[in-house]
């Protein structure tokens, strides 16, 4: 997979930009997707068009192909969190819920406003963009993948030991340096 | 219990992955050791954080889904808009390189594609010029007005440009047919019709060679103006 030139880019080269968005717009999906799948699927695709366009006017600041990668999932996830705090506002003050639009909560109870107790909603987009670009750094592999194996897709540590080929007892030590790290890296900026 | 166990312990617990015993086990080791609740509460806060996080990091390496062909024409759009028009240049070094071999190329072509044509042009150009053609007309009966425009513009016709002389004695027409050019330049044609004579006289010199004829003028004027163009081409073309 090639890296478009900066000058390409800023230059407005059709050949250039036809790979860059093929790169970013992955990234910008799967980070609106994160927020928006549960509660407005429609708008996903939407919001990644909308953080690509944003990402063009960056290149225009001589921003490198490395750093729209990241900036992608951070502009994409900002624009997400804004997109449900504004719809969730508009309903509660209108006293409504549409389900037709919106996939209700497993209790079927009014939804409440999804990004509240996010600790990543309070960052500004630059310390996002630092925090991650941190955490790509330091989460040495298979730290990361056995991290999201445990957290976003459920398996235990037997299936997890198996499937990247360690001990069962060295998954949780993988687990505690993990969230030491992530904790390290973003534990004072959620706090802030 | 060690702080690794405690720790993989808490974690299927905070997982909904423990089993009723493993969720009593640690309620009672909370229970005997209050700090431990302050570090379960921690690893609560550190899971929560890791689903905030996770999905962010996992999206930055993200090769998939691909980008939908009705969003690359906004894009474009939105890149002419931002950035002005688009050039055509190539992204990659390599593609470079061979831009510029091609533009080496491209002249190098044009060098020899300017050297061919000079060839060809300048021997062209140093070619002798085509005979001077004078053309006159005697008439010495005075024929109807009608006839003598008909001949003259056949006249004109079968040599362009020419301006034709009319002549009514025929002693000035002789003066005429006998003034050459003094240097003996290029080749000279005179083409004198006689009408009363019936006679089309051409007198002719080509590269230092005379010559002459006389055509026949009997009921087809055109014809014999035919043949003596004819014969001027033939005389000047070796």
């Amino acid at each position: 997979m090639s890296t478009p030139r900066l000058q390409f880019l800023q230059r407005g080269n059709t050949e250039a930009w036809d790979e860059a968005f093929r790169q970013l717009w992955p990234k910008a999906f799967m980070a609106a997707q994160s927020r928006l799948q549960a509660f407005l699927p429609g708008e996903i695709e939407d919001v990644a068009m909308e953080t690509l366009e944003e990402l063009v006017e960056a290149v225009h600041d001589g921003k490198p192909l490395e750093e729209l990668k990241r900036l992608a999932a951070t502009i994409a996830h900002h624009r997400a969190v804004s997109l449900l705090r504004e719809r969730f506002a508009k309903k509660r003050g209108a006293g409504k819920i549409d389900s037709s639009e919106v996939v209700q909560a497993e209790t079927g109870a009014d939804c409440p406003d999804p990004a509240a107790d996010s600790p990543l909603v309070a960052l500004e987009r630059k310390e996002l963009g630092e925090g991650l670009s941190r955490t790509l750094s330091e989460l040495t592999p298979p730290q990361g993948a056995i991290l999201t194996d445990f957290f976003l897709k459920g398996l235990t540590y037997e299936e997890i030991a198996q499937k990247h080929g360690v001990a069962k007892n060295g998954v949780g030590v993988y687990l505690k340096r993990g969230l030491e790290t992530l904790r390290r890296i973003w534990g004072r900026r959620g706090e802030s | 219990m060690n702080e690794q166990e405690f720790f993989d312990l808490a974690l299927k617990v905070i997982a909904q992955q423990a089993s009723e015993a493993e969720r009593a086990e640690l309620d009672t080791l909370i229970a005997r050791q209050p700090s431990l609740k302050a570090e379960f509460e921690r690893l609560q806060a550190d899971a929560r954080l890791a689903r905030e996080v996770l999905p962010l990091v996992n999206a930055t390496e993200a090769t998939a889904p691909e980008l939908p062909a009705w969003a690359r024409g906004q894009l474009q759009a939105k890149v002419r808009e931002a950035l002005g028009r688009p050039q055509a240049s190539t992204p990659s070094a390599g593609d470079e390189e061979r831009r510029v071999m091609w533009r080496w190329r491209w002249l190098l072509g044009l060098a020899a594609a300017t050297a061919v044509i000079a060839l060809i042009a300048i021997p062209l150009l140093r070619q002798a010029p085509g005979p001077v053609i004078q053309v006159a007309m005697l008439d010495t009966a005075g024929a109807s007005r009608g006839s003598e425009a008909k001949e003259l513009a056949l006249l004109q016709q079968t040599w362009n440009q020419a301006v034709v002389d009319s002549f009514s004695s025929a002693e000035n027409a002789r003066a005429w047919e006998t003034n050459w050019p003094a240097d003996g330049k290029g080749a000279v044609v005179k083409v004198l019709y006689d009408r009363a004579a019936g006679e089309l006289r051409v007198l002719g010199r080509w590269k230092g060679k005379p010559f002459a004829r006389t055509f026949v003028v009997e009921q087809d004027f055109a014809a014999a103006l035919d043949q003596a163009k004819a014969f001027i081409q033939e005389q000047t073309r070796r």
